[in-house]
């Protein structure tokens, strides 16, 4: 942390509430010699302000566990348990037996009802790319990147709940209370953001997912890592308590700024005593990074400077594709500033009914609600792969999409249009950031119900993320509770066949 | 480069972690003390660990691959391994080292050395390589039963060993706690010496109060008591102050959200659905009302293990055991779904959650590393672990009635209550004209209040319902079925067909048309009461669940027929009026229904696009007495019917002619009002039923085996009898064969574990204690005293004071007196960075100073609060709700600013909500109560400092915080200065201070000052 000792409030425009900030604010104004890592994590001590540092000489010496490919991530979180035989994992056997009885042969781990039968893709399939992979119709502008895609069509989790299974698949754990990859990851590499918190998730404006915001908890990581959640939504307030409430009369931006000088006098009196204590100093400067976040935030998140063809290609034009698509493009715009990990969610939590589910647990209308959704991830995602790829982003840009688990190749309802929970299989998606494309890894059987070649849980996807930023997930580790914790437990093999 | 190393350790796996094994456990592995830095590599702490992390799991005598060992010196030294005095000549330095930078030929297996590391590796070698005598490495270090913390306490002497004590210290009592601080004083200074350090000078009063203050209540203190303090002549003046607020009730409000960390203790069950344990709040009062009486730690254990069979008649000794039942329970796993799997799974995983949470709060084992596998550090084999598990295998987490004659003595005044309330109401209606209420019709009722709340009539069958549906099924629309209830014609789905449709609406045949087209869905029944997921019962200010209200639910699309016919000629009645307040009771998100009322076939009101904005709709029709049928009907608008709740509000049929009162009647109506205003107070103050969250248990305990890899699908090996753990070997640890009734199992580990023979109990309670009065244990991981944790720094005080704890009877309160009267708690915690004690000790382990501490999430809530002047220090009780609450499949909790005085009652009484934590308390650091959290940790981070700028709570709380001092000196500047400062940092301004704020305060006004030393440095650290 050198930080200018005499940095003033005064000189800098800050508290800004009511002018949206411009960028020549900034790159004038920033205040020069801060540690780009330093950002969110002001020597706090303990722990995690240690390991950090470590963590960060050891980079800074070139050291890091190995050569990354990947700087930052995106991780497109889809909630409710995406089909994966109607999306990527093409099934010609379950077309043929469709309307058969189906009879996994009392293996069935079924969470909500006796299974129907078998039921084949309710979107045709077909090859795409160079590569020639499958992917259904579901995803007409997703399948022009295939040839960028990685496919793990074996995942499989512990679980057929949708708590521990986001749980599992977000922190390598089916219990709450552990850290999310976001928070190992910064815990591990810091952030790259002068400006901006390491840690973003944007949460489905929908609402949170199953298990609610412990998906991107910190768990027993120092606070420090606990991500930042944007309100897109909100342009004027897109951090919770960036500004004061702008119906509190008396908290002006000049009252602010006022206040902030105050402030600094005070605690500068305040140190002048105690100058062995260095927490004290870290939140001195921790009030001045605060002020930075005020015109960071606010900029980064107003899209207006984006064209009209970029905001048509993310599907801001259209009502249902809007906010996931601005989530996507917000993404880009975080990771371009230096965003360490960023989580997209693409779906919320299960809430009373509505016309279609909120999020891809489709019990009794997988068309209807996959229909949606689908054209909602399809639009988005498509537009962040081509987009990154375009600004040269995507070699260090690792892109991850995943659900918590998959849905049964049999149909549910006195339809038959829906398809229950399946923990047996459900296929994920990586591209960019030293990730090979075309390619598709393992196998689930005939039917697209289990995962039978090369079975991998959370750990491996993990373990291979962590991989590409350098990390040895081995060796990535926090003590609690008598254990040296891991993102991969105690499991966990880099899938080095993914890689370029 | 040590530092460096210390850190790096950090990240590494646990198995390398623990720097060195030694074939004697009794040689220290890690003195956390030692922090000599000699410029020679020193092997213990530098080489071992290298060796041990890169070259041992191949090369040790058990597995000598390559036919090599470095496990002790004998096999380095063999075949020119290592060269002593040069390092280029050793075989080990060749293999592991390259000059070119590409990849050595060894560690086959994992990542290459550093350079930091070979070179490290090099100046051993040059510098002769000394391997201390006897010294063996092995690759995984277990500490055995020998290991210091399963020891017993070593005796306690009367005076330490070295204690130079005046014959007046010798010849006083041994209870008396300042001759006890000066032995803590003692140990304290004899170990600095060693390293030829002092102790800090005492800190002054006013830095004394504040710090006991925050310690012992997590509050500020007064200023008047400051001043009282600082000018109180009495030599004692200070244990005075201690054992005053050792007294006060905000101490065990205090000491309890300590233990409560260690209790994952929340008030819903977290997980997916994160459902209300509304119950939960009677063991946080129980664990506040302990710490205040003082209840000795093992008595307190006791209780909170198995206190429902050791003492049956007594509520708190019942209570007490929702400890075991405190963390997270999942509803999904283990009661929603229908696969038998996943519930093993479930329940396997809660079990771990009992056992763990019991074994590491009161004896700091990590025994959840025992789950899979055999600890890989500890003594405590995965049998063991299992054996434990048998002790709660027969507890499930429910809401429990505290005892069965608490319940029916509860139930009977109740129940009394209630009927002489009805009574009264049924005399006012007849007075009134109350008329027949037709949702306790729907609810099988005569109308005059026989019905069930909540029971519903399902639209596809006319049957009863007692539980909640959701959409339905099956459903078909257009057709009427009859209803066997008297006053209920019938039911039906209705969809219009864009007006067309012919929708039978009586058993007579009688059709209506004119109906829009709907979606054809149902949702649950038609009720007396809210529907299924409704988003509230409240409507324009009337919870009409509450106060003698009733309410009809009618979730589109559903109508009800009721038999006018049959009404009249029950009641007598002619001619009616039907009065109800109609109104949309789901979400005001733009979402809207249609209410239609139909007599006879004949459209009489209607009202299209209701939504929750337009509030209630004030409905009274007349009804001619020929009229024979009544339909209430709701649609969907044609949107789809989510969220579609239509209600109406105390729907009631009168007879339309109503009789004036006669002026007797409308005295003994106010009367009665005023009775029943008495009788609806005395309901209130009866409360919540006697019920708490805790173990409900069936008297077999069922079977337990060992869990191949902790896979509940592998239960492998004979049935196991409840054990504690075998480490401790001056207990016996089996606590019951396998027919032990599971309570006798509980109170049997309750003694174990409170045992005076047991040392860990004792030892793990005083470093908390220690922990909390220091920011920092004896032990410095206070949840694991085993060898994956860290050596005590003064084992000798550890002993000595867990020995006095048990002469002491376990009080705790006499243990904080000791602590705090000592001299080394009184140190002033400031210091010059060029202390030399910051070169030998700059964490300072031996404690040359107190530590400067930030105050925690919960305290600074509850600082401001009371600095404002607005803190509500109402006791007990059910938490408070600083949150709106909307019931749904995962209900959701959205939290909302604390501006009223029922949320301005401290942070202990807070409703705590596991998945959707308060996010002002956790950006402060407040810790996820999924986790057993040890230690609170602190960060600094921009967001906070936004928080407590910028948060609206904050706001607000500065601006009473102004209000309160304008009052106080109205228009003088600088004693408003003075008060502030006074009732923030608990000392009065400084010349240069007064300054600057009388500056501000003239330029800004007050709130900004107030706002300000919210915010500073001082007010949330204390020295």
């Amino acid at each position: 942390m050198r930080c200018s000792r005499d940095f003033d409030f005064r000189e800098q425009t800050v508290m800004m509430r009511h002018a949206r900030p411009s960028s020549d604010r900034i790159s004038g104004q920033r205040p020069t010699g801060t540690s780009r890592r330093d950002f969110l994590n002001t020597a706090a001590g303990g722990f995690g302000g240690l390991a950090l540092s470590t963590m960060l000489s050891q980079e800074a010496d070139g050291q890091s566990h190995h050569l990354a490919t990947a700087k930052r991530v995106i991780q497109i979180f889809c909630p409710g348990g995406m089909s994966q035989v109607d999306t990527f994992d093409y099934k010609p056997e379950l077309q043929k037996r469709n309307g058969t009885p189906f009879d996994p042969g009392g293996e069935l781990q079924f969470f909500a009802s006796k299974p129907g039968d078998c039921r084949g893709s309710h979107w045709k399939f077909r090859q795409h790319g160079e590569s020639g992979l499958w992917m259904s119709d579901l995803f007409p502008q997703l399948s022009q990147c295939i040839d960028d895609m990685s496919f793990i069509y074996s995942m499989h989790s512990k679980t057929a709940l949708h708590g521990p299974a986001c749980f599992m698949m977000n922190t390598g754990f089916t219990l709450p209370g552990f850290p999310s990859m976001g928070s190992w990851v910064t815990y591990g590499l810091g952030s790259e953001a002068e400006n901006l918190p390491s840690f973003v998730v944007l949460p489905d404006p929908g609402g949170l997912p199953p298990g609610g915001i412990i998906n991107w908890g910190s768990g027993f990581l120092p606070a420090t890592h606990q991500a930042t959640t944007l309100d897109t939504s909100n342009p004027d307030q897109p951090i919770a308590d960036l500004f004061p409430p702008s119906d509190f009369p008396k908290a002006t931006p000049a009252a602010d700024r006022d206040g902030l000088t105050f402030l600094n006098s005070l605690n500068k009196i305040h140190q002048q005593s105690r100058t062995g204590n260095t927490e004290l100093d870290a939140r001195i400067k921790a009030y001045e990074l605060a002020a930075r976040l005020q015109l960071s935030a606010p900029e980064v998140t107003d899209l207006t400077d984006e064209t009209a063809q970029t905001r048509t290609v993310y599907g801001l034009d259209h009502p249902d594709t809007r906010s996931f698509g601005r989530q996507c493009l917000l993404a880009r715009r975080l990771v371009e500033k230096g965003v360490r990990f960023v989580q997209i969610y693409c779906g919320a939590e299960n809430t009373t009914a509505r016309k279609i589910r909120p999020n891809w647990d489709s019990h009794e209308d997988l068309p209807r609600d996959h229909g949606y959704w689908g054209n909602v991830l399809d639009t988005g995602a498509a537009a962040l792969l081509k987009d990154l790829k375009q600004r040269g982003l995507l070699n260090d840009t690792l892109v991850i999409c995943t659900t918590e688990f998959g849905r049964q190749p049999a149909s549910q309802g006195g339809e038959a249009l829906g398809r229950d929970h399946n923990a047996g299989a459900f296929t994920a998606w990586m591209a960019g950031g030293g990730i090979r494309g075309g390619y598709g890894f393992g196998a689930t059987d005939e039917l697209g119900f289990k995962a039978v070649q090369s079975p991998t849980y959370s750990y491996d996807l993990h373990a291979t993320a962590l991989h590409l930023l350098g990390i040895d997930h081995t060796r990535l580790a926090f003590y609690h509770n008598g254990i040296n914790r891991r993102l991969t437990d105690v499991h966990g093999n880099v899938l080095r066949d993914l890689l370029r | 480069m040590r530092r460096h190393g210390v850190d790096h350790q950090l990240r590494l796996p646990i198995f390398l972690l623990v720097s060195i094994g030694f074939t004697s456990p009794l040689l220290p592995a890690k003195d956390p003390t030692d922090d000599t830095v000699g410029d020679k590599v020193d092997f213990s702490t530098q080489i071992a660990p290298l060796l041990r992390t890169h070259c041992i799991r191949c090369h040790e005598p058990e597995n000598r691959q390559g036919d090599l060992s470095l496990s002790n010196s004998a096999d380095l030294l063999a075949n020119d391994g290592v060269i002593p005095g040069n390092p280029d000549q050793s075989l080990l330095l060749k293999l592991v080292r390259t000059e070119d930078g590409s990849k050595p030929s060894m560690p086959k297996q994992g990542p290459p050395l550093s350079k930091d590391e070979t070179d490290l590796l090099a100046r051993w070698i040059a510098e002769g390589a000394e391997w201390p005598n006897g010294i063996e490495i092995h690759s995984t270090r277990t500490s055995s039963d020998s290991w210091w913390a399963y020891q017993p306490l070593a005796p306690m002497p009367m005076t330490p060993p070295g204690a130079s004590l005046t014959t007046r210290q010798k010849d006083q009592n041994h209870a008396d706690p300042l001759h006890n601080a000066q032995l803590v004083d003692h140990y304290i200074r004899s170990k600095l010496s060693t390293r030829s350090l002092k102790g800090s000078p005492r800190a002054d009063r006013q830095a004394l109060i504040r710090r006991l203050h925050f310690d012992l209540h997590g509050l500020p203190p007064a200023p008047e008591l400051v001043r009282a303090f600082i000018n109180d002549p009495d030599p004692n003046a200070y244990a005075k102050l201690v054992d005053q607020l050792l007294r006060s009730p905000h101490y065990g409000e205090r000491f309890t959200r300590h233990w409560l960390d260690l209790a994952h203790y929340a008030d819903t069950h977290g997980f997916e659905r994160d459902q209300r344990r509304d119950n939960a709040w009677r063991y946080r009062d129980y664990v506040i009302d302990s710490f205040n009486e003082d209840k000795p730690y093992n008595l307190f254990l006791q209780e909170q293990i198995a206190g429902d069979v050791l003492w049956p008649q007594n509520q708190a000794s019942i209570i007490a055991t929702g400890f075991l039942t405190a963390g997270p329970w999942d509803h999904v796993g283990h009661i929603e779904t229908k696969s038998p799997k996943l519930r093993r799974a479930a329940r396997s995983l809660d079990l771990d959650d009992m056992a763990t949470q019991v074994m590491t709060s009161t004896l700091a084992m990590t025994v959840n590393c025992a789950r899979c596998h055999d600890h890989k550090l500890d003594p405590i084999s995965q049998r063991e672990y299992y054996q434990l598990r048998a002790v709660f295998s027969a507890i499930k987490r429910d809401d429990r009635v505290i005892s069965d004659s608490a319940l029916s003595q509860y139930e009977q005044q109740k129940e009394a209550i209630i009927s002489k309330r009805d009574t009264i109401d049924y005399a006012i209606g007849k007075l009134e004209g109350q008329g027949l209420n037709l949702a306790d019709v729907v609810g099988g009722g005569n109308g005059f209040g026989t019905g069930t709340y909540r029971d519903g009539i399902d639209t596809r069958s006319a049957k009863v319902q007692t539980r909640d549906f959701g959409k339905l099924g099956n459903v078909v629309t257009n057709k009427f079925v009859a209803s066997p209830f008297e006053f209920i014609d019938g039911v039906f789905v209705p969809e219009g067909h864009d007006g067309d449709a012919k929708i039978p609406v009586t058993s007579t045949g009688i059709t209506i048309t004119g109906i829009p087209t709907t979606s054809g869905d149902a949702w649950d029944m038609i009720r007396n009461g809210p529907v299924a997921s409704q988003h509230s019962t409240e409507l324009s200010g009337t919870d009409f669940t509450q106060g003698g209200h009733s309410l009809l639910g009618l979730h589109a699309n559903a109508g009800i027929t009721f038999d006018l016919k049959a009404i009249r000629s029950a009641s007598n009645w002619n001619e009616l009026r039907f009065q109800t307040k109609l109104g949309y009771f789901g979400a005001d998100d733009g979402s809207f229904a249609d209410a239609w009322i139909f007599l006879d076939g004949e459209k009489i009101f209607t009202q299209r696009q209701l939504k929750r904005s337009m509030g209630l709709q004030t409905v009274d029709l007349r009804i001619p007495d020929s009229a024979h049928f009544l339909t209430l009907i709701a649609t969907d608008g044609g949107n789809g019917y989510g969220m579609d709740q239509i209600g109406f509000g105390d729907p009631k049929l009168k007879p339309a002619i109503h009789n004036a009162l006669a002026q007797g009647d409308h005295r003994e109506l106010e009367i009665l009002r005023q009775k029943r205003v008495s009788l609806t107070k005395r309901l209130e103050e009866l409360g919540d039923p006697p019920r708490f969250y805790g173990p409900v248990t069936v008297a077999t305990a069922p079977v337990v085996q060992v869990l191949e890899r902790g896979d509940a699908e592998s239960p492998t090996g004979t049935p196991l009898p409840p054990a504690a753990m075998s480490a401790l070997k001056m207990l016996n640890p089996s606590l019951g064969s396998l027919t032990t009734p599971e309570a006798e199992r509980r109170v049997a580990l309750a003694k174990w574990i409170t045992s005076d023979d047991n040392p860990l109990t004792a030892r793990v309670i005083v470093n908390r204690i220690w922990q909390w009065h220091f920011g920092r244990g004896l032990v410095a991981t206070s949840s694991d005293f085993g060898a994956g944790g860290e050596l005590p720094s003064h084992p000798e005080l550890l002993d000595w004071l867990a020995n006095l704890l048990i002469q002491q009877q376990w009080s705790l309160k006499s243990l904080h007196r000791v602590i705090l009267l000592s001299e080394t708690y009184q140190q002033k915690s400031n210091f010059a960075p060029d202390n030399p004690a910051c070169k030998v000790d700059a964490d300072n382990r031996l404690l040359w100073r107190q530590n400067p501490r930030r105050i925690e999430a919960e305290a600074i809530r509850d600082s401001v609060l009371l600095v404002s002047g607005k803190l509500n220090r109402q006791r007990g009780g059910p938490g408070f709700e600083d949150f709106d609450y909307q019931d749904a499949y995962a209900p959701i909790y959205t939290y909302i600013t604390a501006d009223q005085p029922d949320l301005w009652r401290r942070s202990i009484y807070r409703y705590i909500v596991r998945t959707t934590p308060d996010r002002f308390l956790t950006t402060l650091d407040c810790p996820d109560p999924a986790n057993l959290t040890a230690r609170r940790e602190t960060t600094t981070t921009p967001l906070q400092s936004l928080t407590l700028y910028n948060n609206e709570f904050m706001l607000r709380q500065a601006g009473y915080f102004a209000e309160r001092i304008e009052q106080d000196f109205p228009r003088n500047t600088v004693q408003q200065v003075q008060r502030a400062f006074e009732l923030a940092l608990a000392r009065s301004a400084t010349e240069r201070e007064l300054q600057i704020a009388t500056k501000l305060v003239q330029q800004q006004g007050l709130f900004l000052l107030c706002r300000s030393l919210m915010n500073s440095n001082e007010f949330v650290y204390v020295d």
